[in-house]
């Protein structure tokens, strides 16, 4: 009893021990949740649905976050989570407060509206209906998390802002921890965006990477938001200037978030990732964004005398990163206007549309190409006032303009050309800093490389989609002939076999594909899953030096089989110049502690 | 007036890329054409990613019509009569407000931004 | 952000009834006054290899896609042979099938169907299919009602 007493008091004199209590346990559900899927306890009726019992440990615990329930516990164990390490660097209880306060918005969303400890009767098969084989996949176990990751890591921005705006405290160490945070939670989101990416790629067969799918747009919008955030960071603590726009931007970043996750929970948008609805849902999950926008808007009223006093040169780093921000919100804003423009179209027009990649190829590239060009000039200007004046711009575009027209001539492509276009003065400026900047500069090779990377990406992305090569390919049974691909380049079929696994039956094709000089094999194959009898298709790829060779099985009868051959150029250097995104902001945030 | 010519020439090079990005069309490659038809009994898939009777069944159709002579631009005519809007990607010059939605977006940024900020400061 | 809760929450309210009305509704569908295509009279009947004779089906008709892969397309079987066996004619149209399986499928079914056509796609195509079963009904060479999936009793109550 004494030790109770003395333990307690321990506790609840220290803000910092008390917090981190309520982090803690707000956080543990989802580690029950977790271990409850490791030993199947199919009592839970939400581990009986989406667990299996002949599915290997691995899965079973990964299947924690399949399903609605599991992925919401998720959600509000990462803010807890987040809460304690905010914890460490700043213990300010206002801030605390508004971090525990939304967290408990989603415990009650969860508790009204979507239980996932709810208990089934014992009578029913007691292996578990099993978890959408699609989403077995050794990435989909770190993709979501890391996404969620990113999500979340915004709440901290959101939190420090309005904790700025009501305090009225506009230091430039609140600041710098704003900046910290949301390039963490940026870090995060690259990578889960990444991840996502690369298993719709190697997982759905269908060849592409990025189909401008709502769940995908929705996650685009505060990676966006996010990027405009962090730039106009540097001008809040650098120049002392564009304050309250970073704080709105953060604001906005967190609600982008949370409103995404509502859109895709609520199924008001149809896409590939659809989880099971229900109208209280996204009532409940309206209210909690009406809220937080509620709280902004407000917000803003307040202080909007504060600042509107910004004032710089038209030529200075400050109007660069300004025009950054313009586009990178009028792209946020498109993404989002085009993602819910069907369903007003719906509501008002009462005809239905749906919007996809012609739209956004259009609209999207077109606001993120003069960020492209800027790009190459932009970091090299020098804030406050630039008034050293000299050629160089002129001489880059003007070999930029001419390795265009060669690239044109070549391979007669215009978006190819105009790629080229955008990220040669960018590869040019690049690799004339370099030497210059690298030694005086710390926080200079993370930004280097981040927007050297991007231009890689461009010219890759454009690449892979404007010169991919797909034919379908139909063997009869026994025909060990080769038959042609493409010129130069034929396909053989070995063999056709046929095997059982633990959870599924698997029937792989290998193939040989032929060229002069060299032989790549492959072997996609299908997957029948017990007990759904769901059939999913596995990819096979093979990489020739930058580009790859991705093979699935389109039709697969008892005497013939046919096999779907994409050539992929310059795939492996998207993905090569994804992680280099991703790894450049990791540099950036070790550097700062 | 240095402001003007700034901004002139800025609209200017947005102008000229969204004239390259109008020219935007695949009608070399039917599997391009594929992408932009949405398979009606998918969550959001193209026919070109699903294996179902509907998007096989319209993928047939139309590799027979390009086949007779039908252009692209007919078939998709003939797609959008037959199924509606719904049936592509792509949506109609119709939905004027959309597809001109980045460039207001822009300029309404950049209008809010010179009211509230004064950034442009002479002197 | 205490002082003044009560602001929010009127907003709140509001949107929650608005997201309410809005999640309540029905999704509503549109009546296609679509003319029959005239793909279907140019194509042969299965069993008697003639056109279908326009003047025997009279005004109000059905048309009726099936396959014999198909298994939402037996459960509605049995509604389409009450339909037949009150007078209604029946168009069916038979949707990428193989010919045994299709010709075994009526065997052991029943044929509810005044015509049978045998389709490789294409007539499902002009009329704008977009799985089977699907039915489809006519009256005065217009496409009064389709109907999505299997048939059930109430969508054919008031023709029987």
């Amino acid at each position: 009893m004494i030790f109770y007493t003395g333990w307690s008091k321990k506790i609840f004199t220290s803000d910092r021990a008390f917090l981190n209590l309520i982090y803690v346990i707000s956080a543990s559900p989802f580690l029950v949740l977790v271990i409850g899927f490791a030993i199947s306890d199919y009592t839970v009726l939400n581990i009986f649905q989406n667990s299996y019992i002949d599915d290997p440990i691995f899965y079973k615990v990964t299947s924690a976050w399949g399903s609605h329930e599991g992925s919401i516990l998720l959600w509000i164990f990462l803010i807890n989570i987040y809460g304690i390490f905010f914890l460490k660097t700043n213990n300010n209880k206002e801030i605390h407060k508004q971090i525990i306060f939304i967290s408990s918005l989603f415990i009650l969303y969860l508790l009204i509206s979507s239980n996932p400890f709810q208990k089934i009767e014992l009578d029913t098969t007691l292996e578990g209906l099993g978890l959408n084989p699609i989403l077995q996949h050794l990435l989909f176990i770190i993709h979501p998390p890391t996404l969620f990751l990113g999500y979340i890591g915004l709440i901290i921005p959101f939190v420090l802002a309005s904790h700025i705006l009501i305090s009225k405290n506009f230091s430039e160490d609140l600041f710098n921890q704003m900046l910290f945070w949301s390039k963490l939670s940026w870090f995060f989101l690259t990578f889960g965006i990444v991840l996502g990416s690369y298993w719709a790629y190697s997982e759905l067969g269908w060849g592409g990477w990025w189909f401008w799918d709502p769940v995908e747009n929705i996650s685009l919008i505060p990676w966006l938001l996010n990027t405009a955030l962090i730039h106009s960071l540097q001008v809040s603590i650098k120049s002392n200037q564009l304050k309250l726009w970073s704080l709105n931007l953060a604001l906005y970043s967190f609600i982008a978030a949370v409103f995404g996750t509502f859109l895709v929970r609520s199924n008001l948008i149809v896409s590939v990732h659809s989880f099971a609805t229900d109208p209280l849902r996204g009532l409940f999950l309206i209210m909690i964004i009406a809220y937080l926008f509620i709280v902004t808007l407000r917000l803003n009223i307040k202080s909007v005398n504060y600042f509107n006093q910004d004032t710089f040169k038209i030529m200075s780093k400050e109007t660069f990163l300004l025009l950054n921000n313009i586009f990178f919100i009028a792209a946020a804003l498109t993404v989002l206007v085009g993602t819910i423009y069907p369903l007003f179209s719906e509501i008002i027009y009462n005809s239905s549309v749906s919007i996809g990649a012609p739209y956004y190829n259009f609209a999207f590239n077109l606001l993120m190409a003069p960020i492209i060009l800027l790009m190459a000039f932009a970091p090299q200007i020098k804030w406050g006032e630039h008034k050293r004046k000299n050629n160089q711009t002129f001489y880059i575009i003007a070999i930029s303009i001419a390795i265009t027209a060669i690239v044109f001539y070549l391979q007669e492509n215009i978006f190819f050309a105009l790629s080229v276009f955008i990220t040669i003065p960018l590869f040019i400026k690049s690799f004339l800093v370099f030497f210059k900047k690298i030694s005086k500069d710390e926080g200079f090779f993370a930004q280097w490389l981040a927007h050297l990377s991007i231009g890689l990406f461009i010219v890759a992305a454009v690449y892979t989609e404007q010169f991919d090569y797909e034919k379908n390919i139909t063997f009869e049974k026994g025909d060990s002939s080769e038959i042609v691909f493409d010129e130069g380049t034929s396909l053989l079929l070995e063999n056709i076999k046929d095997s059982d696994l633990s959870n599924h039956q698997k029937i792989s094709v290998d193939l040989i594909v032929v060229e002069k000089n060299s032989k790549y094999s492959l072997s996609p194959s299908k997957n029948i899953y017990q007990p759904s009898g769901q059939v999913t298709n596995e990819v096979s790829t093979a990489n020739r030096y930058l580009d790859q060779y991705y093979a699935t099985i389109s039709m697969i009868e008892s005497d013939k089989v046919s096999i779907n051959l994409v050539y992929k150029p310059f795939i492996n250097l998207l993905w090569i110049s994804s992680i280099l995104l991703v790894f450049s902001i990791f540099l950036s945030i070790i550097k700062r502690k | 007036m240095k402001i003007l010519k700034h901004t002139s020439n800025f609209l200017l090079v947005i102008f000229l890329l969204s004239l390259f990005s109008i020219g935007y069309s695949n009608e070399n490659k039917l599997n391009d054409y594929f992408k932009t038809i949405r398979c009606l009994v998918c969550e959001g898939q193209s026919i070109h990613e699903s294996d179902t009777e509907f998007a096989i069944n319209l993928k047939e159709q139309i590799k027979i019509k390009t086949n007779s002579g039908m252009s692209i631009k007919e078939i998709n005519q003939e797609l959008v009569e037959i199924y509606g809007e719904q049936i592509s990607f792509n949506p109609s010059k119709n939905h004027f407000l959309l597809w001109v939605m980045p460039l207001i977006l822009v300029l309404v940024i950049f209008i809010f931004i010179r009211n509230k900020l004064k950034f442009f400061y002479k002197k | 952000m205490k002082k003044n809760l009560f602001l929010p929450f009127i907003g709140l309210f509001i949107l929650a009834i608005c997201a309410f009305y809005y999640f309540n509704q029905a999704p509503s569908q549109k009546l296609e006054a679509k003319q029959v295509p005239a793909v279907l009279f140019e194509s042969k009947d299965f069993y008697m290899n003639e056109l279908i004779d326009t003047q025997n089906l009279g005004d109000f008709y059905i048309i009726n896609f099936f396959a014999s892969w198909c298994k939402p397309c037996l459960a509605e079987h049995p509604l389409l042979m009450e339909l037949q066996s009150k007078g209604i004619k029946i168009i069916g149209v038979n949707f990428r099938d193989d010919e045994d399986n299709f010709i075994d499928w009526i065997e052991e079914n029943g044929n509810p169907f005044e015509y049978i056509i045998r389709d490789d796609g294409s007539i499902a195509y002009e009329m704008g299919l977009i799985g089977v079963p699907e039915t489809y009904f006519i009256n005065n060479k217009i496409i009064q009602k389709k109907i999505q999936g299997p048939l059930f009793y109430e969508d054919i109550e008031t023709y029987l």
